[in-house]
């Protein structure tokens, strides 16, 4: 029962940096009604970025990583967009669609040569730190991922419902053609949205990096995936649904992981994926649909 | 009018001559690996060995060959990318080149669906299968020459070499009793050093075998599996995995407190990746290596690899062994080095590799084996303070 209920946690808790991920698929989704197939890559990429910062300017402090991640998780936000949205018309799902496929696989190949593919270490924060209750224990930085999560999920919902950036955002991501007839400038939101999910990603990238302890290319595939699939089952567009279910797909992975094995592991999970598309195709919170 | 016609022949006679001076003869050999992706740094540093044996050699004169003219080697490399598909259609595309053999791959599962390709035996009239030499470097996954007659290794027996390590082992640490695995259960190295080698050469040396823990390349949370170590309290963890996840999985094993008394980790990991990955995590971690820059000749190869901006280390230096070896069976076999015979020249380069018994290595003598594998001098190195230390030569 205690490995149950320790696999479990542990997955849910690794589930937070998944959530993050798939905060970002949705919220481009909700607004754009795009699939991001980047957004994972140019996350961990702002790690990377972050990750240069210390390593240029020796001697400076470590949180110093975590803010540059943020911030050039941003700016490869604005970059993506330009490449893969700006200049490509959006009345075409599958030329959206393929362009960030092909950012996904540049940004890749981009850190791949800058860094010969090889690992690099990542520091990590309240790594030393293990909540121990007898024999269960809760990881300290798991603990802050989650915590980070639910900050930015807070921070997000207020930004979209407290803010005039946020009315523009849902007004957009409701009937677009409306909202540019009421003088919301279309370009100008779906810019933000890509900046603001760009921002959520570099402290994503951040936060799985310090969770793992080390940056590698290997994470930017799987990231995507689960990302995904967290997508989807949380509901497109719902940023709610999105950190439930990143929760939920890490503690079912880990807790199948524990009974069947880690070969049998990711067949459990798109059987998940599966029987939500066919039972609840919505997702777990799937917004109310806007006027059309 | 007879002296201009004179003038005119001499001077065509010289020009010519001349050309043939410049047009001076070559020879290719072709490289290929992973050049992208995350094995990147296996197919730089392979490409960067050959290129520098290659300038070492031609540097010396080049290759004598069969008229007793010299000819210098080119080298060209060719991106795998660490896939099966594009290892068979990059061995297709040097096939269909002058290129009189081919170095490579990195990847096992490259090399056995590639080796598969290949003629099984050689003058079989009924195998259409390609008749091209291959002298690998870098995939070491074991027993994968055997699949063709046209399959050549150079490298290290795994077999041996932890077989020796369990051994030794015995003796430094007799009273650890238990082992517990840990692997890499999707890559095709690692899954065959744990489940074939490390496996069976721990229980050979009356080592109990506690049990395993599997993961994927692509993992990054491994608490399940440290806790399964932990649980299981065993004198020496082996971890047969690459560098990403073996660091994955040391900082949870820090995270969770494990500390066996003995720490293995498998031949491939023994490269600064890995000190580049989690230095600290890593210390004590015991690794054997057919590779470490302990003689003259060796330090010589890595200096002359770097200036070609590669690292030194087991894989990059079976690829600038190689390059030796083959010159030396090219002017040992006669190879014409002409275009038109470069088929012929393939099939003595082949012929030339099978009747060898002994190459020379860097760390010594390499024996070679009835089904064309090597088996090569190793050491035992520790990682110590971001280093790769030698502990302990065996042999």
């Amino acid at each position: 029962m205690l490995d149950l209920l320790q696999s479990a946690s542990d997955g849910v808790l690794y589930g937070a940096t998944y959530a993050l991920i798939g905060i970002g698929f949705t919220l481009v989704f909700g607004v754009m009604h795009k699939i991001n197939m980047a957004y994972g890559a140019a996350s961990v990429g702002g790690a990377y970025l972050g990750l240069m910062v210390l390593k240029l300017g020796a001697g400076l402090p470590v949180p110093l990583v975590f803010f540059g991640s943020f911030l050039a998780g941003g700016l490869l936000g604005w970059m993506v967009y330009l490449a893969c949205f700006h200049f490509i018309p959006l009345s075409s799902p599958l030329a959206t669609l393929m362009s960030t496929v092909g950012m996904l696989l540049l940004i890749d190949e981009v850190i791949v040569h800058t860094t010969d593919g090889m690992p690099q270490n990542y520091p990590a924060l309240f790594d030393d730190v293990m909540l121990r209750f007898g024999e269960f224990t809760l990881r300290g930085d798991l603990l802050l991922v989650f915590l980070v999560s639910v900050a930015c999920m807070a921070g997000l919902l207020a930004l979209l419902y407290r803010t005039r950036l946020g009315l523009a955002t849902r007004a957009v991501s409701q009937q677009a053609i409306a909202a540019q007839l009421c003088g919301i400038r279309l370009a100008q939101v779906n810019v933000t949205t890509f900046v603001i999910t760009g921002l959520l990603g570099g402290i994503a990238g951040a936060m799985i990096g310090a969770a793992v302890g080390t940056l590698s290319p290997l994470l930017t595939t799987p990231l995507t995936v689960k990302g995904l699939i967290v997508t989807v089952i949380g509901g497109l567009g719902s940023v709610p649904g999105a950190i439930v279910a990143g929760l939920l797909v890490g503690g079912f992975e880990n807790v199948i992981q524990l009974y069947r094995g880690v070969t049998e592991r990711d067949l459990y999970v798109m059987l998940l994926l599966f029987a939500f598309l066919v039972f609840r195709p919505g997702g777990l919170f799937a917004p109310a649909g806007g006027r059309n | 009018m007879k002296k201009i016609a004179l003038a005119i022949a001499l001077a065509f006679a010289a020009g010519a001559a001349s050309t043939a001076q410049a047009q001076e003869k070559s020879i290719r050999i072709s490289g290929f690996g992973a050049k992208s992706g995350v094995v990147r740094s296996f197919g730089i540093n392979g490409e960067a060995a050959m290129l520098a044996a290659a300038d070492q050699i031609n540097k010396a004169g080049g290759v004598k060959l069969a008229d007793g003219s010299k000819a210098r080697i080119v080298v060209d490399y060719y991106d795998d990318r660490c896939t099966a598909e594009e290892g068979i259609s990059v061995i297709r595309r040097i096939a269909g080149t002058d290129s009189l053999v081919a170095v490579g791959p990195t990847c096992s599962n490259v090399a056995e669906p590639l080796f598969g390709i290949l003629q099984k035996k050689v003058d079989d009239k009924g195998d259409s299968g390609l008749q091209m030499p291959v002298f690998t470097d870098v995939a070491i996954k074991v027993g994968l020459a055997r699949i063709s007659e046209w399959a050549f290794r150079n490298v290290p027996n795994e077999m041996t070499m932890y077989s020796s390590v369990f051994y030794w082992l015995r003796g430094k640490h007799p009273q650890a009793k238990t082992v517990y695995g840990g692997v890499e259960e999707d890559f095709a190295h690692s899954r065959a050093t744990w489940h074939v080698v490390m496996k069976d050469r721990a229980t050979a040396n009356n080592y109990t075998l506690l049990g395993e823990s599997k993961w994927l390349l692509n993992d990054t949370n491994f608490a399940t599996q440290v806790r399964e170590m932990k649980k299981a309290n065993a004198d020496v963890v082996a971890i047969s995995a690459h560098p990403f996840t073996t660091c994955g999985v040391l900082k949870e094993m820090q995270r969770q407190g494990v500390k066996p008394k003995v720490l293995i980790g498998l031949t491939s990991s023994s490269s600064m990746e890995t000190m580049q990955g989690c230095a600290k995590q890593a210390e004590g971690m015991i690794i054997p290596t057919s590779y470490a820059p302990v003689n003259k000749e060796a330090k010589a190869a890595s200096d002359a690899t770097a200036k070609f901006k590669g690292s030194a280390d087991l894989h990059s230096m079976a690829a600038w062994e190689n390059m030796f070896i083959l010159k030396s069976v090219m002017e040992d076999m006669k190879i014409s080095g002409a275009k038109a015979e470069v088929q012929a020249d393939r099939r003595k380069i082949r012929d030339g590799l099978a009747k060898l018994r002994t190459t020379p290595g860097l760390l010594g003598v390499n024996s070679r084996t009835e089904d064309r594998e090597a088996d090569k001098p190793y050491l035992f190195v520790q990682a110590k303070g971001g280093q790769w230390v030698v502990i302990h030569n065996p042999l």
